[in-house]
């Protein structure tokens, strides 16, 4: 078979696979499904800040800014809630944009830790405000998402079912942005600044922009993440977005790889899978701390590289092993 | 092997080796103990959904393993519901203290499950539970009653009144130690902190002691608590009030309040292990330390006013099988239990709305510290939190001992306004949430 044909039908079969997976699933399965959905969005967006170079602390920070901005214009304003998610990820955009004219003055650790402590100024503030913020209990009874009324369907977004084709959606959208994204000059550039920033610099790119702007567009995709999550579980909390779900960000790219555009989504899915419904599953419910940081001491011994590091193992092998058209072929395919 | 491990010689086959063996004995022997065992006839499950893992889980782990013993000790003897007999076996599900998990959890046990009942810590996981409980209707428990508000209609809050009780250590102090008149607080910053700041703000007014300055909350992130006390206690307060500060805080804290020469009293509405505190402090230290959580072999619960069953009994035998782990909720889900199965019983069935409603029935109930009032209304907008008596319990000698029973709606009854007031200035009444 050519080999654009065998990708096709891969892409296809995984779009099958994901629209009939919820069936396949227990009810508390779907539920974890729909978060796993949104941390795959999560994940990708950050690994789009990675391209530049940069690793932050702040992330998580930044998805309950898209969070908190959703839930709160949603509240005040009555707005459709898919529109008032766009806002979310505007405004936490729009935050990044800030944020970044002085944290851009720092590269490597210095940002790493600036980062972070620009995450929390924005958390205390949340906690500092009872009003609009709610302090440290957070926002309650968040407007949920609009039931809909196809006529052959009934969309109710309570279901994680429903949540999960509407989520898988938006994300899938993000996605192919951010592939787009990286496959652009921009991406190139993103890429040069991160590779070779004296040398891009020389060629007239504009690095601390660059940068700005991967951390800008990373934010953007990452409040749109906080937001799914707001307007599906109804509560955020100031304690949602803090240290332990940074670590969680940072473990899933890590273990994951960022090298490639799937490194991290493998890294979220096989892992949420292994913590929440495996070691659950198996009984480990307690010692599912443990056998975690177990798994991860492994996979770091074993896979520096990542889980991807696998995937990309088995393309090269399958490469090889798969007969190469004529040239004639070839010329016909092109 | 650690000889091995410091020489250099050990290879990192057998290292993994090893730590597999560690991980699988550790998961075994927790699997193994969250199960109830079952005695034949009907089984009725019951859901615990409660952080078992995390900085949280000395407020869920304790609590599932009184269940165990309950279950064990109920089983044994005997439940018969609407004229059948039944087992009781406990479902758990370690929610983290985490909404996200907190709703797959109400889920699984629910809809999967099928569990009649759930019983939860609590706080910021509650809200996330909340539709899938109104959905479904489900009856379920919580320890801190500043979740109830009157849309949770099932919601009950049958144990503790988290952190009204507080109130009757301070009136204590201000009974036997009047000579006491200057306090402070710390708290973290987060949804258990601030409404038990603001109880213990209208306590403390009440009682005529100044709080010396603002209360010094914190990041619940906090790891280093020097620099904490040394500002707590810069005004030389006479009294140093831990706030409801989780167990990993009371402990470094108490060390520091230690180390840097504080000789006042404390008071605090947990004190989780404080065996462990007087290992790092010392009992002279520790003597007079006031707070809210009795161990259960203490003598003044064997009066006919306590219905929490053999609670020496039971005191003895979580002792033996989790010795060190006796914590201030270790009976509070088997006490909640109690009530659970005197309603079903009264109802004749397990259906969630039926024992509700025999739970409630004539507006008072069997609460483990004596009979107390379905109350709640002025506070959280509904009469689903049971309230009545509360010891005051203090370290004497190395031991906790009860000293005394304080009457929460007594004291409500004479201080409502300045309750109300404080909690309002926090922005805590159910009408200011969320």
């Amino acid at each position: 078979m050519p080999r654009a044909s065998a990708w096709t039908l891969g892409w296809l079969a995984l779009a099958v696979a994901l629209v009939l997976l919820p069936q396949a699933l227990s009810f508390s399965q779907q539920e974890i499904l729909v978060f796993l959905t949104i941390n795959v969005l999560l994940v990708s967006s950050y690994r789009l800040l990675t391209l530049t170079g940069e690793w932050s602390l702040g992330h998580a920070v930044i998805m309950g800014v898209g969070a908190y901005a959703s839930a709160l214009v949603t509240k005040w304003t009555g707005l459709f809630v898919p529109l008032s998610m766009l806002v979310g990820a505007l405004t936490a955009a729009a935050v990044a944009w800030v944020l970044s004219f002085p944290l851009f003055r720092m590269k490597g650790f210095y940002f790493l830790i600036g980062s972070f402590a620009a995450g929390e100024i924005i958390r205390l503030l949340w906690k500092r405000f009872q009003d609009p913020f709610g302090g440290a209990k957070g926002l309650k009874r968040i407007e949920p998402m609009p039931n809909l009324d196809l006529g052959f369907h009934h969309f109710d977004f309570f279901l994680p079912t429903n949540y999960y084709y509407f989520a898988l959606v938006a994300v899938g959208i993000c996605l192919w942005l951010m592939w787009r994204v990286e496959r652009s000059p921009m991406g190139l550039a993103f890429h040069a600044v991160h590779w070779q920033d004296k040398l891009a610099q020389a060629s007239g790119i504009n690095v601390r922009g660059y940068r700005m702007l991967a951390f800008v567009l990373a934010s953007g995709f990452a409040g749109l993440s906080g937001a799914l999550l707001a307007h599906y579980i109804g509560t955020i909390n100031p304690g949602s977005f803090g240290v332990e779900q940074m670590v969680f960000i940072l473990t899933w790219a890590i273990v994951g790889g960022t090298s490639t555009f799937y490194g991290p989504i493998l890294g979220v899915v096989v892992l949420t899978i292994l913590n929440e419904i495996v070691l659950r599953g198996m009984g480990f419910e307690q010692a599912r701390p443990l056998i975690y940081g177990f798994i991860l001491i492994l996979s770091v011994l074993f896979l520096p590289k990542g889980l991807e590091s696998l995937v990309q193992g088995a393309m090269a092998r399958w490469r090889v092993a798969a007969p190469r058209p004529a040239p004639v072929e070839r010329e016909k395919q092109a | 092997m650690f000889r091995n491990l410091l020489n250099g010689r050990i290879d990192r086959r057998r290292f993994l080796q090893s730590s597999a063996t560690l991980a699988a004995g550790a998961a075994v022997g927790s699997h193994f103990s969250t199960k109830a065992s079952a005695q034949g006839g009907k089984v009725v499950k019951i859901g615990f959904l409660a952080p078992l893992t995390g900085p949280v889980a000395a407020w869920g782990k304790p609590g599932l393993d009184g269940c165990s013993i309950w279950a064990e000790w109920v089983n044994s003897e005997g439940v018969e519901i609407g004229g059948e007999r039944y087992t009781i076996e406990f479902v758990s599900y370690d929610d983290e203290y985490d909404p996200t998990k907190a709703r797959t959890g109400a889920t699984q046990l629910i809809l999967e499950d099928e569990v009649k009942f759930i019983m939860m810590l609590g706080g910021d996981p509650w809200p996330a539970v909340q539709p899938v409980a109104e959905r479904t209707g489900m009856l379920v428990s919580t320890l801190l009653p500043s979740d109830l508000s009157p849309e949770t209609t099932t919601l009950i809050a049958p144990a503790e009144v988290h952190p009204i009780y507080n109130v009757t250590g301070v009136e204590w102090l201000a009974q036997n130690k009047p000579d006491l008149k200057t306090a402070v607080i710390c708290a973290q910053d987060d949804a258990l902190g601030l409404p038990s700041v603001a109880t213990y703000l209208a306590a403390f007014e009440a009682a005529g002691i100044e709080v010396l300055e603002a209360p010094q909350l914190f990041d619940p992130a906090t790891t280093d608590f020097a620099p904490v006390v040394t500002k707590l206690i810069a005004k030389n307060p006479q009294i140093v009030c831990l706030d409801t500060c989780y167990a990993d805080y009371v402990h470094p804290i108490c060390e520091q309040l230690f180390q840097q020469g504080y000789k006042g009293q404390i008071i605090s509405c947990t004190a989780d292990f404080y065996d462990k505190i007087i290992e790092k402090t010392s009992k002279e230290f520790m003597e007079g330390f006031v707070f809210q959580f009795p161990d259960f072999d203490d003598p003044a619960l064997n009066g006919e006013n306590i219905n929490f069953r053999r609670p020496n009994e039971f005191y003895e035998e979580y002792s033996r099988r989790f010795p060190g782990e006796w914590g201030a909720v270790s009976w509070e889900y088997a006490s909640v239990m109690d009530l659970w199965l005197d309603a079903a019983k009264k109802a004749g069935s397990v259906e969630p709305e039926d024992v509700l409603a025999a739970m409630k029935e004539g507006g008072v109930g069997k609460h483990a510290f004596g009979e107390a009032e379905w109350w709640g209304e002025d506070l959280f907008g509904i009469d689903n939190a049971l309230v009545g008596e509360w010891p005051v319990v203090v370290i004497e000698d190395g031991k906790a001992v009860i000293k005394g029973f304080g009457n929460i709606p007594a004291w409500y009854n004479q201080h409502r306004d300045l309750l109300i007031k404080s909690m309002e200035a926090l922005g805590q009444m159910y009408y200011q949430r969320g």
